[in-house]
């Protein structure tokens, strides 16, 4: 579960977050829109407390982000996979290497990384490629292994930011497939995206954001559950 | 999982890689080469502070009576345990037999008139050197005495005064090799600098991401103090045979599988703290 409770967010004069809340309960899968600059990337930085709010409390799960000593942040990260925008592959390793990636923090043996990292390939139907490298693989198949590398902790909560960006949409629509799949296990998909197609061929709730507010809150058709829609 | 890393840096850089273990070389080859010196004089002058001689060189004018009369006045102190008289021409007779045929022309350029006569005083214990020095200066027929106090404090001072420089001169390549390893370091922490921030962002800890950085200094002390310490060994093993000859008596060489390993380990170790420690100062310095 993810809840922002009137997070704010500023560098110096400038307001990236402004009273932002909102929650998402566990085994969701939400849509983030917004323009660039809309605040979108900052929701997702401070998820993984790579920065901190200047007001409010964010909580996952059982965390409160704020009293999270500086030492659990590797753990935090850890229980969220991050897709970034620039995906963040290792162009020196194979793909294999850079889904095991993760796992080497641990100290887990080789062998068992290996054979976790096999099977989160398997998942995302990447098991041919795992001695290429990324320079190797097309847009997707890069996407994919970004995606993989995230599912080698069987994470709560995967954050997508704008993963089918650089994707034509036949390809875009192959990984909003594969993050559906994920989420029908129960891992709670947040996806930060431009792409009105690949939203209207989803049911998901949409939060929408301009400049570091949200403006609406849109939940799936059929959606019963409490929660509020914002409008301006 | 942090050597194969350690690896991956090394190889993806190798100048820089050689550029490291050379200085580290360098400065461990000086460190090996000051230490055999010291040692070895700390030999040097073990060996002459256990040879209690006194070497009286007598005056042209002493007659035979003059010195039987000063190895009288030796004997009597009860502190010697042989007193030998050596004539010019005995003098003479040694100096041609030590040299052979080495130096005919210096053979020939000596003669008895060249030597003088000398009384050759081994004391029973080193300490009754100075009270035998006493009663020879006290002698009419004596012009010099010397005793191997007077040689191993010059010596000494020679020894010290190379200590000295020898320090200040580690000293330098050892902060040069620190500021090496530390650039190097920190270009190739700065060169990662995505890779360790995507590290950061999916997981891994500070000591996770510094610990191949540290291990990579480490590496350099350890290969460049390895290289220094055997170029150092293979120079005395070449120069051996040339020493022990300079060295005529003194049971210098071979100096010792033991010495040379345990100088190998404590270079080793000192290698490893000063490449970690270069290392650690470009962690604090470029990874924040």
């Amino acid at each position: 579960m993810i809840e922002f409770q009137n997070v704010t967010k500023k560098y110096g004069d400038s307001v990236a977050l402004d009273g932002v809340s909102f929650q998402i309960q566990g085994g969701s899968f939400v849509f983030l829109v917004g323009s660039t600059g809309s605040g979108k990337t900052t929701i997702f930085r401070l998820i993984i407390r790579d920065q901190d709010p200047s007001e409010g409390r964010i909580l996952i799960s059982d965390w409160d982000l704020l009293k999270l000593p500086k030492g659990k942040i590797p753990h935090l990260r850890r229980r969220i996979g991050v897709i970034f925008q620039d995906l963040k592959l290792l162009m020196d390793r194979t793909v294999l290497e850079n889904v095991m990636l993760p796992l080497e923090f641990t100290g887990m043996k080789t062998e068992d990384s290996m054979q976790k990292a096999k099977a989160a390939l398997a998942d995302v139907g990447l098991t041919e490629k795992e001695d290429k490298f990324p320079l190797q693989l097309s847009g997707g198949e890069r996407q994919r292994v970004a995606i993989a590398r995230t599912l080698v902790f069987d994470p709560e909560v995967i954050l997508a930011d704008e993963p089918t960006g650089n994707l034509d949409l036949q390809t875009s629509l192959q990984i909003l497939d594969l993050l559906q799949s994920i989420n029908k296990r129960g891992t709670t998909i947040f996806m930060a995206t431009h792409n009105e197609e690949i939203i209207r061929k989803s049911n998901a709730r949409v939060i929408f954001m301009e400049k570091g507010k949200v403006i609406e809150d849109k939940k799936p058709k059929g959606h019963k559950g409490k929660g509020k829609e914002e409008k301006e | 999982m942090h050597l194969n890393t350690v690896g991956r840096y090394i190889r993806r850089s190798p100048y820089q890689a050689i550029a490291a273990t050379l200085i580290m070389a360098l400065t461990f080859f000086t460190i090996s080469v000051f230490l055999v010196i010291s040692y070895l004089s700390v030999k040097i002058i073990n060996y002459y502070g256990t040879k209690p001689q006194v070497i009286i060189i007598l005056k042209d004018t002493a007659t035979a009576q003059d010195i039987d009369s000063l190895k009288n006045q030796l004997a009597l102190t009860g502190k010697t345990s042989s007193i030998k008289y050596i004539s010019k021409q005995d003098a003479v007779g040694v100096f041609k037999k030590l040299n052979g045929e080495n130096d005919p022309i210096l053979n020939e350029i000596v003669s008895s008139d060249a030597l003088p006569d000398i009384l050759n005083v081994q004391a029973s214990q080193p300490q009754y050197t100075n009270d035998l020095v006493a009663v020879a200066q006290r002698s009419p027929s004596v012009d010099q005495v010397e005793f191997f106090k007077d040689v191993i404090d010059k010596f000494i001072k020679f020894v010290n005064a190379v200590k000295i420089i020898g320090i200040f001169v580690i000293s330098v390549l050892m902060a040069v090799a620190v500021f090496i390893i530390l650039t190097i370091i920190g270009i190739k922490i700065t060169i990662r600098r995505d890779e360790i921030e995507t590290m950061r962002l999916i997981g891994a800890t500070n000591s996770f991401i510094r610990m191949p950085f540290l291990l990579e200094g480490a590496f350099y002390g350890l290969v460049g103090a390895f290289i220094g310490w055997v170029v150092t060994y293979g120079i005395l093993l070449y120069f051996q045979n040339s020493l022990s000859s300079f060295f005529n008596g003194i049971p210098l060489f071979p100096l010792g599988q033991m010495v040379m390993l345990v100088l190998l380990a404590g270079e080793l170790a000192a290698a490893i703290i000063l490449g970690i420690f270069a290392s650690f100062l470009a962690v604090l310095r470029y990874l924040k």
